[in-house]
């Protein structure tokens, strides 16, 4: 019976058909062009950075898609959440007091620790950044194809998101970004097999790299001399020497050690210690765009205006002397 | 006439539309491996049922969109999609008149091809895959196509795109 509808469409059709074969090239000719057409495209895009601004205009067009198809999932958290019962909800409440309570207790310890790491800095003459801005972001979707690890968040070029911008969840890296569209970003995963992030043992300072394996739940570390000083459950923090992520976040923790004499390197594994595959909100992290040695010589030149100015009120009589009390402040802020 | 005809083609962006966004809907990781190729089997049904209107040209552009969509290079999927369209177009006098059970048939070796191409842009670009799971999503396509070809039929001509 569908092949009688088939028949029937193609005889009315026939009309509108035959001018197909009439005008214009051939399938071939056309198959040909467009093929050239879109490996001479890839091309570029693989090689240079001219077709980023057409990307993002594209992305324009296909961001809805991507709401689109998270609309049933927030559809239904919103039910639910109108809907959760009473105890739940206390429960919940209890444990977020709880959890606040210890975080407090543990921010009562940084806020010493800072206050002295400042201080040392600046005997050191140099004002490292000890505290990223941050800005909260939501998961909207994972990439189709199983065998990258790329996640979709909702925050992009609008909200000043960057290439190369380092995303960690709340316990450890994520990953960095790789595409910006203008109201989204796409960010490729520690565990990506294409990525790789220099790292620290946390107890020694053992530098290495974590490269991804494409499992979830797997980082590797590539080139460790046998006997290198790393155990089963090390900390491994980022290094900062990529100059692409902050330095001290944590990454890992070493899982498995294997020393075989076969081998010309130990086998070291570790488990990302972020939530991977579980994280729905993550924190993208702006870290100081200038390079350190940058940073180095603008904290010296700040430091000696500083010197210069307070020998100027030292030589001036003594009726300035309040005015040199806000100096301090400046140099902590800095 | 011709005016009425043309304003009904939207039927068709939109059913491609919404192919885009079945082919980035979340699903459980372990039916990642084969999900059906949605934009290949939309396209499919109609560069058959509409050959004078739905071409190669078309399939570029959808395939652009699949790439800003999917990350991928700019052109990967558009080389792709053309592609099936082209061996859609060259088989469609034939694949017209063939039973459903054999368009499948015809449609799983497309796809097939389609889907080794894509490999292989795949392993040029960096990101290896595992050798025989490139073939599910082909499988999975060609069993679907019964009933994609009957729904867009049926949209098709409740509504009278043509």
């Amino acid at each position: 019976m569908v092949c009688r509808q088939q028949l029937e469409a193609c005889g009315y059709e026939e009309l509108a058909i035959k001018p197909l074969f009439t005008k214009g090239p051939s399938l071939g000719v056309r198959l040909l062009v467009f093929t050239v057409l879109a490996v001479a495209l890839m091309v570029v895009d693989a090689r240079f950075a001219v077709l980023k601004p057409l990307r993002t205009q594209l992305g324009l067009i296909v961001e809805p898609v991507y709401w689109l198809g998270r609309l049933p999932v927030t559809l239904w958290e919103s039910a639910t959440q109108g809907l959760s019962s009473r105890s739940e909800l206390t429960a919940e409440n209890e444990r977020l007091k709880a959890e606040q309570l210890m975080m407090q207790r543990r921010l009562q310890k940084l806020a010493a620790l800072t206050e002295q790491n400042v201080r040392l800095r600046e005997l050191l003459n140099s004002s490292a950044l000890v505290d990223d801005e941050v800005l909260a972001t939501e998961l909207i979707g994972i990439d189709p194809n199983p065998f990258t690890h790329r996640i979709l968040i909702d925050k992009g070029a609008q909200d000043g998101v960057l290439l190369g911008q380092p995303v960690l969840d709340a316990r450890g890296l994520m990953g960095q970004v790789v595409e910006v569209l203008p109201y989204s970003s796409r960010v490729l995963l520690l565990t990506d097999t294409t990525h790789s992030i220099p790292v620290q043992v946390n107890r020694n300072g053992l530098r290495a790299i974590a490269s991804g394996t494409g499992n979830p739940e797997r980082l590797e570390l590539r080139h460790v001399a046998d006997t290198a000083d790393i155990k089963e459950g090390d900390l491994l923090v980022s290094s900062g020497l990529g100059q692409r992520f902050p330095a001290g976040y944590p990454v890992a923790t070493v899982t498995e050690v294997i020393h075989d004499s076969g081998q010309p390197f130990a086998i070291v594994r570790a488990m990302p210690t972020a939530s991977l595959n579980r994280s729905r909100y993550m924190l993208l992290v702006f870290t100081d765009p200038r390079s350190p040695e940058q940073r180095a010589t603008e904290s010296a030149q700040a430091q000696e205006a500083l010197d210069r100015e307070i020998l100027q009120q030292a030589g001036t009589p003594p009726a300035a002397a309040p005015a040199s009390e806000p100096a301090p402040d400046v140099e902590a802020e800095q | 006439m011709m005016s009425a005809r043309a304003s009904n083609l939207w039927v068709v962006w939109l059913t491609l539309g919404f192919a885009l966004l079945l082919s980035v809907s979340t699903m459980p990781r372990f039916m990642e491996m084969g999900r059906p190729l949605w934009l290949a089997l939309f396209l499919t049904f109609w560069v058959l049922a509409l050959p004078h209107r739905v071409g190669m040209t078309t399939a570029w552009c959808l395939g652009l969109l699949a790439d800003v969509l999917n990350g991928s290079l700019l052109g990967q999927n558009a080389l792709v999609l053309t592609l099936i369209t082209f061996l859609v177009l060259t088989l469609h006098q034939r694949l017209r008149m063939f039973p459903m059970w054999q368009q499948s048939m015809v449609l799983l070796v497309v796809f097939g091809l389609a889907q080794l191409v894509q490999l292989w842009l795949h392993a040029l670009t960096g990101n290896r895959q595992p050798t025989l799971e490139f073939v599910f999503p082909a499988l999975v396509s060609a069993l679907l196509w019964p009933w994609v070809c009957a729904i867009l039929r049926g949209l098709q001509q409740r509504i009278g795109v043509n």
